[in-house]
């Protein structure tokens, strides 16, 4: 039987006078993914979200939570979420408990069954001993772990967490991650955006990369980047002094799908590495590997180049990488 | 898993219940955060303090001179009356302190209300839970105004000295807090109106004081040159020009609060009174029994105090009333703006929120016109 969407969106458009911010998006992600959407600024992943927030309407389009349309019954779909936006405030003047004893009211959560709530939550993102606290004491990597706190008030089933990792330093991204990655294991369905892909990349179930407005590509980071590496970046080592080198250069250059061979160190004892980009798949690979040692050269090293997750990103939406950056 | 976690259910009693909670919740933060420390206590007490001084310096100012003249020709009080003298004159003075204090400080509560929470960016994550706008600008106010009427009913035992000179009745106060409480109402509601109005705080404050300087000064103003104007001698022209409105003293809390001190006078306009009612023209004394003072007309005068019980809002048989036409014209102005400021706070794409029940789609007109609204609204963030 196939299981409801948690987040479904239909041709989602969202126009601004004669801007595109939205132009048709269609998402759909299971109950318990981690869903992750990836692109520039400006991409349309804010507007994507705050439509599923139920804070904007769609120009055009259907967008359903848990199966409910979202213009239908907001509502009932701000009970199945829990939104965090990429800019927001805290009340500086209220302690850690105060903060999340107000939305668990402004969500309507029974006051006896508040404290402990917000125990549990506090322990969860990992500030159980600032709970007193005020909440203008809190770093920054806090506040962000609070507003995530603040979003799990109400027990949804969906979390939209608009950049939940911007501006924090690398210490408090792997910890938000780690939380994340909790959050799933109780059973969360999380959308989660980024700008940046490798940030996501290790613990999306699924991405969407957006640029645009537009969907790229969908799927498993694994599809994205096998779609992707139609030319795949070989790295070989051959041993062997200069000559060798230069033979197994011209033998892969001769061979069918390998583009422009690059010799990639210049060490002097060792085996040299070449780098190639072969457009064939696993099967081909291992092919040409046996191809190679049968015809004598001596492979001491054979495999895939790692490409950053950020090339693929950048491969897809076509920008240099300082204006993704910035 | 999710909705069964709330208590909230469906249905119109629920959905009142759910409201008051929605206002009590944002109450509850807001007193957290602003009750919060020494500031309020610091605040009330210098208030409290400074209303104590301006009683005892009336006291101080007065006595002698009331006690000096009593019974003297032509003075107007007598030996009797000089302690109810003293009484009047201390209520007079603490009322339009008080009224004048309410008109600066409602605003100052109100006018970073909504604002703030705009430029603190918190207002995304209120108005993305299940309240409605309606419950948290209402919360806003309450919570707003719940300091300045501390302050307003903190005041009453020190009015009520005047109970021990005479002069003022129980009613009196009654009526004083009345108005007060009325106008600082309206006034907050003014100051939330421009929060949710301007994007900056700064800008709410200038406009919310604005207001409050067009509904003093302004009408004041404004009614007595046009008075001056429609009785001037007309010369050649044709038929009398119209008359003020009378209306425009009824956004004047200043004139709701001199009916009220004008009906405990004694001895007419003839003290700081009098260039005031002179402002708004005579016919304005006509409130209060009709006692005979002069062509102004005066209060109550000699006569004996009414019970305060049945006077309270039930204008006097033999005059007419301006306080409950200011107290209810500040309640409906407060009203009226409160219902606008709940539109403001909403933004274009979630007018749904507005409805009262529950739209099953968001109808024609509403798309076609968000791209227009949203798009002012997003240049502007």
């Amino acid at each position: 039987m196939m299981s409801v969407p948690v987040v479904e969106t239909r041709g989602l458009v969202k126009r601004y006078g004669d801007q595109v911010a939205v132009a048709g998006v269609d998402l759909r992600v299971g109950p318990g993914e981690i869903y992750g959407l990836v692109g520039p600024n400006g991409a349309g992943k804010t507007t994507t979200m705050r439509i599923l927030a139920t804070l904007l309407a769609p120009t055009a389009g259907e967008a359903f939570v848990a199966g409910i349309p979202i213009d239908a019954d907001p509502i009932e779909v701000r009970r199945r979420i829990g939104y965090m936006p990429d800019f927001y405030g805290v009340y500086d003047d209220l302690r850690v408990w105060e903060y999340l004893d107000f939305f668990g009211r402004c969500y309507g959560v029974p006051a006896n069954r508040r404290p402990t709530m917000i125990g549990e939550l506090l322990e969860i993102v990992g500030l159980g001993e600032k709970r007193d606290a005020y909440v203008e004491s809190l770093s920054r990597g806090m506040r962000q772990r609070l507003c995530l706190a603040h979003t799990l008030v109400h027990d949804p089933v969906l979390l939209i967490l608009d950049e939940p990792a911007s501006g924090l330093d690398p210490r408090a991204r792997v910890e938000m991650r780690e939380i994340l990655r909790e959050l799933r294991s109780m059973g969360k369905t999380i959308l989660v955006s980024s700008h940046i892909l490798p940030e996501l990349g290790e613990m999306c179930t699924g991405v969407a990369i957006i640029d645009r407005g537009e969907v790229l590509r969908a799927g498993t980071i694994d599809e994205i980047e096998r779609s992707l590496r139609a030319a795949a970046l070989i790295q070989v080592e051959i041993l062997g002094g200069e000559e060798a080198v230069a033979a197994a250069t011209t033998w892969l250059a001769g061979h069918d799908g390998v583009g422009e061979v690059i010799r990639i160190d210049e060490a002097v004892d060792g085996p040299a590495r070449l780098e190639l980009p072969f457009g064939g798949d696993d099967e081909a690979q291992a092919d040409l590997l046996r191809a190679m040692v049968e015809a004598g050269h001596r492979v001491a090293g054979f495999g895939q180049a790692t490409t950053d997750l950020e090339e693929i990103f950048l491969r897809v939406t076509g920008q240099p990488r300082d204006e993704v950056e910035a | 898993m999710s909705a069964t976690g709330t208590t909230f259910g469906s249905g119109r009693r629920s959905a009142v219940r759910e409201f008051g909670s929605a206002v009590l919740t944002i109450m509850t933060k807001e007193l957290r955060s602003r009750m919060r420390g020494r500031r309020a206590f610091i605040i009330l007490t210098a208030y409290l303090g400074v209303l104590a001084l301006i009683t005892y310096g009336v006291y101080v100012t007065v006595a002698p001179f009331v006690l000096e003249n009593a019974g003297q020709v032509g003075q107007g009080t007598s030996q009797a009356n000089a302690s109810r003298s003293i009484g009047q004159w201390i209520f007079s003075v603490l009322s339009i302190f008080q009224i004048i204090l309410v008109s600066m400080m409602a605003p100052a509560f109100t006018a970073g209300q909504i604002s703030l929470e705009r430029e603190k960016q918190t207002l995304d994550l209120l108005i993305s839970t299940p309240m409605r706008p309606g419950a948290i600008v209402i919360g806003k106010l309450v919570t707003a105004l719940a300091f300045v009427v501390l302050m307003v009913v903190a005041a009453i035992p020190i009015t009520a000295i005047v109970l021990m000179y005479g002069g003022a009745s129980v009613g009196d106060i009654v009526r004083q807090q009345i108005l007060l409480l009325s106008v600082a109402i309206g006034f907050g509601a003014i100051g939330l109106f421009a929060s949710a109005l301007m994007r900056r705080t700064q800008a709410a404050t200038v406009v919310a004081y604005g207001a409050v300087l067009a509904l003093t000064l302004g009408t004041a103003m404004t009614y007595t040159f046009w008075t001056e104007l429609a009785t001037r001698d007309q010369g050649f022209v044709i038929g009398a020009r119209p008359a003020a409105p009378e209306q425009l003293r009824w956004v004047n809390p200043m004139i709701g609060m001199l009916d009220i001190v004008a009906g405990v006078e004694i001895d007419g306009p003839t003290r700081f009174t009098a260039p005031l009612y002179q402002l708004f023209g005579e016919d304005l004394a006509v409130s209060g029994a009709g006692f005979d003072c002069g062509n102004f007309g005066c209060g109550r005068g000699l006569e004996p105090v009414p019970d305060p019980a049945l006077d309270v809002l039930l204008p006097s048989p033999t005059g007419d009333h301006w306080w409950p036409r200011v107290a209810l014209t500040f309640l409906a102005i407060a009203g009226v703006l409160t219902i606008a400021s709940m539109r403001l706070v909403v933004p274009p794409g979630m007018r749904w929120a507005l409805r009262r029940r529950r739209p099953a789609r968001f109808d024609a007109a509403t798309v076609e016109a968000a791209p227009l609204i949203e798009e002012l609204g997003e240049a502007e963030r």
